[in-house]
């Protein structure tokens, strides 16, 4: 009683098995866009989106955090300020499994271009600088497919919080990463805490194929690259729309 | 260098190295850690001053029984208890009702709203509680969580992986009961079975009956790996109400060093006592 073996402890040897990669077993591709606040990708993916869009292809747009199934849930808890770095972090995991199970795979078994505006780097970047495990993250995530394409926005700190903060009346508890103590000035602490995620990202480049765009060049000059690599690396013609 | 003074009490041999080398642990042989993995971000393991108690065991096991009757024993004892459970945190539980009830809910999604509600639990009731040296008791845990997703095709290891965050129990009882015996327990409670824990979402069968053993065996058989694996005090659920309370109550005394382990409910709870 009271002892400890060998094999009663979770050993990381055992957990890195799930580490392995989902197999590409379906006709659709996932193009993702991540980077910090600011960095330029939503307008980035906005304008791929509408150029697809309006080519007729077979595409599907998805957000990080926009299921209704744990708004309440997260609602409640950034209130009421209960999250804590792990909860946080699984309620996201929880949103994105939803996402993931019901639409994100559905639609690449059936034969889609998936657009995502942020994906699971956004995940390992924000909880890791929160003091999540690394280890512990790459875990959680291991459901999800890997993307055909990751472009990964960046532009320097300053830039980016800036426009963040010119746009923004008040930012947000969480989302200034104030729930890590690290200031009590939301501005600074804003600033700390997108730097830590920007090293994390930065971290990620080779480790993860990071197709890195650099957010200060013009909208229209940084589009047309855009659309120019997802043309190179994904075979469109596979997503046009049927000819009867 | 002074060896640390051992506990009174504890008959447990210390195997915690001396106590001189205060700058790092890393050089003495460690004492098993609170944590399977690395603790939860912020928490200090050597605050923990109090005991975690886990009853595990499908519906019908008696498990809810024997915590309200352990839960007075320990009171009269003079120790305080907190518990904790499935679906009973602030952040999440309503939500899993919810979702529960619609039976749209696929199978990661809902083994990670678990694992929201079992870590705002942890975080937030038990190890608040155990920091000030309660006693809790945990009405099922991790492993039942583990379980239900693993029958349900999540790998175990990917399992694993989200809960060695967790806090290691000091004790963990495993009910085990028969499914055709828990079947009788809640029908009779109930006089129905319920969705889940006749697994209908898996599609066993459209039968009732046989759809509620298939899967409790299912979900037996994982509980059997993982007793080897985490070493449960495996218990006979099916015996009285009163031979499985007077073992728990032994283990649990000579874990805390309580001497008499004599106990009779009160009159409020004398009806649990058949």
């Amino acid at each position: 009683m009271g002892t400890t073996t060998a094999e009663m402890i979770l050993t990381r040897e055992t957990i890195k098995a799930a580490e392995s990669p989902v197999k590409r077993e379906y006709p659709g591709a996932l193009v993702v866009v991540e980077g910090i606040d600011g960095s330029g990708k939503s307008t980035q993916l906005y304008l791929l989106k509408r150029w697809l869009e309006i080519g007729g292809y077979r595409i599907h747009f998805t957000e990080w955090n926009s299921s209704p199934l744990v708004k309440s849930a997260t609602r409640r808890g950034k209130q009421r300020r209960l999250l804590t770095p792990t909860t946080f972090s699984l309620l996201h995991a929880a949103d994105f499994a939803d996402r993931c199970e019901r639409q994100i795979m559905p639609l690449l078994h059936g034969g889609y271009l998936v657009l995502a505006d942020r994906y699971i780097y956004t995940a390992f970047a924000r909880d890791a600088a929160r003091g999540c495990s690394p280890h512990w993250l790459r875990n959680l995530y291991s459901f999800a497919p890997t993307p055909d394409i990751t472009f990964y926005f960046r532009a320097p700190l300053d830039v980016a919080v800036n426009r963040i903060v010119a746009g923004r009346p008040k930012l947000k508890y969480y989302e200034a990463g104030m729930d890590l103590g690290i200031s009590l000035d939301r501005a600074e602490s804003f600033r700390i805490f997108q730097d830590r995620i920007l090293n994390n990202y930065d971290a990620m480049v080779e480790s993860d194929n990071f197709v890195l765009m650099d957010g200060t060049v013009r909208v229209n000059k940084l589009q047309k690259l855009m659309r120019q690599i997802v043309g190179e690396r994904i075979s469109l013609q596979q997503f046009a729309p049927k000819k009867r | 260098m002074k060896r640390s003074e051992k506990a009174p009490g504890k008959s447990k041999a210390s195997k915690a190295a001396p106590t001189g080398n205060k700058s790092g642990k890393s050089a003495a042989i460690e004492p098993p850690s609170r944590f399977y993995g690395s603790p939860l971000p912020g928490v200090k393991p050597e605050e923990l001053s109090g005991t975690l108690v886990v009853i595990e065991g499908t519906d019908g096991s008696g498990r809810s029984t024997q915590i309200s009757l352990l839960t007075e024993w320990l009171e009269s004892e003079g120790f305080a208890v907190q518990t904790m459970g499935l679906r009973r945190s602030y952040l999440v539980g309503e939500d899993i009702d919810g979702l529960l009830a619609e039976n749209t809910v696929t199978r990661m999604t809902l083994a990670l709203m678990y694992s929201t509600d079992f870590f705002d639990q942890l975080e937030r009731r038990i190890l608040p509680a155990l920091r000030s040296g309660l006693i809790v008791l945990a009405d099922r845990y991790i492993f039942t969580l583990i379980a239900r997703a693993a029958v349900r095709g999540i790998g175990r290891d990917y399992l694993h992986g989200i809960y060695e965050t967790s806090l290691r129990p000091d004790l963990t009882f495993w009910l085990n009961v028969r499914p055709e015996v828990a079947f009788d327990r809640e029908f009779k409670k109930s006089q129905t079975i319920s969705y889940w824990e006749s697994g209908r979402d898996m599609s066993l069968s459209n039968d009732l009956f046989q759809s509620f053993i298939r899967y409790q065996s299912m979900i037996k058989r994982e509980f059997e790996y993982l007793s080897k694996r985490h070493g449960f005090i495996e218990m006979d659920g099916e015996s009285s109400v009163a031979d499985v309370n007077r073992i728990l109550r032994k283990r649990i005394a000579s874990h805390l060093g309580i001497r008499s382990t004599h106990y009779r409910p009160s009159h409020a709870l004398s009806h649990l006592w058949r």
